[in-house]
């Protein structure tokens, strides 16, 4: 059992160990410049200047915080947008890659169901999301300790174990385009692109007569920056993101099941 | 029970005809060479039957698992070794990771024997290896788990003149221990070496399915007669002699030849009006039965091109 789990984390571990880096870098430098931007910037001026109707879509209010300011650098942005749109693309890679390759052909003459291996290709995307999720909030909390503005651990804990289910549903929506898409490369644009465009797609929609458009965005059921600034956690948010995980596995298996692989 | 038994098999990509109403039945134990030019639908078949494409109509069945049956052709998968025509493998791992998962996947009982015979460098990576190299790595997943079932598609395809003779001995072996083989191949060499029936597939039908020995005795001879005194094509005035010519013709001497299907004694009977320099009468090479099959002429083909060539402003 999970045997293509173990063997497809452990091929994910270069590339993992390439985004964590990255992340924790970026994250560095946020908490690096936090003390001088909340210190120094006079960021109710900045907003007064803005379109108010941004203000509020983006949640810029809460920049004048050191919990506002990381939530909005570094989660509303690289986390959601950036972070989800890779777990789509590279889900999106597995299944659509290997059909390109053949390497789907010598995995598939084995005794092993189709089902089964998408399953555990996806099974295996756990690994870049705990990884940078754990490297991640150790470096967030350590530097908030060291520039003296600590953010409370549970808050920040919540952050990111709540992002799982934000980055499960990503990479199912790859999973899905990984088995529909005629080809990787289209594959890999859809599931990036849908990540995107939903972002977009709720931004724009907030505060107007379509607002309910965006409740096909993954990231309305997972706000980073009211868990840092209200300490408010999202749960129901969480359960409709794994079940809508579930449904596009489900989806995305049934529809790996019935495709000629050619 | 035949190892594989097609029952008008059909495979269409959209409009375009892959294999048409295949029937044909592998028999236990039998080495058997599917053959066929380019495009004909070889890997088509190859892939139908291991389950990675759904035939359009009839269906096939795989050690008694008939190919539309999912969940029943997995399981059977376990005594059935698949080597691709082209080998796809992870190419970011050595060949030891690799082995280790496939063998996981499907069991591993032999692959350090197979090492000796086949032998890829296992700690480079894949991504390293050439095209041969991935050839015998592959050859060792194939044959791991000890299926009884082999079905492959193009066996010797990127192997050294060393390694495809190694593997065709084994396969040899491998059949006396009572395994079945099913490959594809363009190698008339070894198809004569190893199998014991080929069937011949063009443009998606079966044309030809036939042992190898009655397909060359079908063919028949070439006979080459160098003659005193000159000799006339009419003069050959023989049933089952075909497209007698003459060559080298001097005053002296000419040297008749033809091939020939039917008996020895009136051949000989008819050759001994001959004052004869040389004889031999040799098998027809198996290429000239293929192409015949194939219905190609390659010589013609070149010939053509080459007057093309000749004549840019044509």
């Amino acid at each position: 059992m999970f045997e293509t789990v173990a063997y497809e984390s452990r091929q994910r571990l270069p590339g993992t160990a390439v985004l964590a880096a990255s992340l924790a870098a970026f994250a560095g430098m946020v908490i690096a410049i936090t003390p001088g931007v909340i210190g120094e910037v006079d960021m109710d001026a900045i907003l007064a200047q803005l379109p108010p109707g941004l203000v509020e879509s983006l949640g810029l209010g809460e920049l004048g915080t050191a919990e506002g300011f990381i939530a909005l650098e570094l989660y509303q942005f690289v986390w959601i947008v950036g972070l989800g749109a890779y777990l789509a693309y590279t889900a999106a890679s597995t299944i659509a890659g290997d059909v390109e390759t053949g390497r789907l052909d010598t995995v598939l003459a084995a005794p092993i169901g189709r089902t089964r291996l998408l399953l555990e290709k996806y099974l295996a995307l756990l690994t870049p999301i705990a990884v940078v999720n754990v490297v991640v909030f150790t470096v967030i909390y350590a530097g908030a300790i060291y520039i003296d503005e600590p953010i409370a651990a549970t808050d920040l804990a919540m952050v990111h174990l709540l992002s799982v289910p934000y980055l499960l549903a990503c990479a199912a929506v790859g999973m899905l385009a990984s088995v529909l898409a005629p080809r990787r490369l289209v594959a890999e644009g859809v599931a990036a692109g849908a990540i995107v465009g939903t972002f977009l797609l709720q931004t724009i929609v907030v505060g107007a007569d379509v607002e309910w458009l965006g409740a096909i965005a993954p990231m309305r059921y997972y706000d980073p920056l009211t868990i840092l600034t209200e300490s408010h956690y999202d749960l129901a948010g969480a359960a409709i993101l794994l079940a809508a995980a579930a449904a596009l596995i489900v989806a995305a298996s049934i529809a790996f099941r019935e495709r000629d692989l050619t | 029970m035949p190892a594989i038994e097609f029952d008008e098999l059909t495979k269409y990509y959209g409009d375009v005809r892959g294999i048409e109403d295949l029937t044909l039945d592998v028999e236990s134990g039998e080495v058997f060479g599917f053959l066929g030019p380019n495009g004909a639908g070889k890997t088509t078949t190859i892939r139908t039957l291991m389950g990675f494409q759904r035939p359009t109509a009839g269906t096939a069945t795989v050690l008694g698992t008939d190919i539309r049956d999912r969940a029943a052709l997995r399981e059977t998968r376990a005594n059935v070794g698949y080597l691709p025509d082209d080998v796809g493998l992870d190419e970011g791992v050595t060949g030891r990771r690799l082995l280790d998962y496939h063998g996981q996947l499907r069991g591993d009982v032999r692959s350090e024997e197979l090492l000796e015979l086949f032998d890829p460098p296992l700690d480079r990576k894949v991504g390293e290896y050439s095209s041969g190299n991935k050839q015998m790595l592959a050859l060792i997943i194939a044959f791991m788990h000890d299926p009884d079932l082999l079905i492959m598609d193009e066996p010797t395809s990127g192997l050294d003149p060393l390694k495809q003779e190694r593997l065709l001995e084994f396969i040899r072996a491998e059949q006396r221990r009572g395994k079945t083989f099913f490959f594809s191949s363009h190698i008339l060499s070894e198809v004569r070496k190893i199998c014991d029936r080929v069937g011949i597939i063009r443009d998606g039908h079966l044309v030809e399915l036939e042992t190898v020995e009655s397909l060359l005795d079908r063919s028949g001879k070439v006979v080459r007669a160098r003659v005193q005194g000159g000799v006339d094509a009419a003069d050959i005035d023989l049933d089952g002699a075909h497209d007698v010519t003459v060559t080298d013709g001097d005053a002296d001497a000419a040297t008749v030849s033809f091939t020939y299907t039917g008996a020895y004694d009136p051949l000989l009977a008819t050759l001994r009006d001959f004052d004869l320099l040389d004889l031999s009468i040799e098998e027809a090479p198996l290429e000239d039965v293929f192409m015949r099959f194939y219905g190609e002429d390659p010589s013609a083909k070149v010939q053509a091109i080459n007057d093309r060539a000749e004549r840019p402003d044509v």
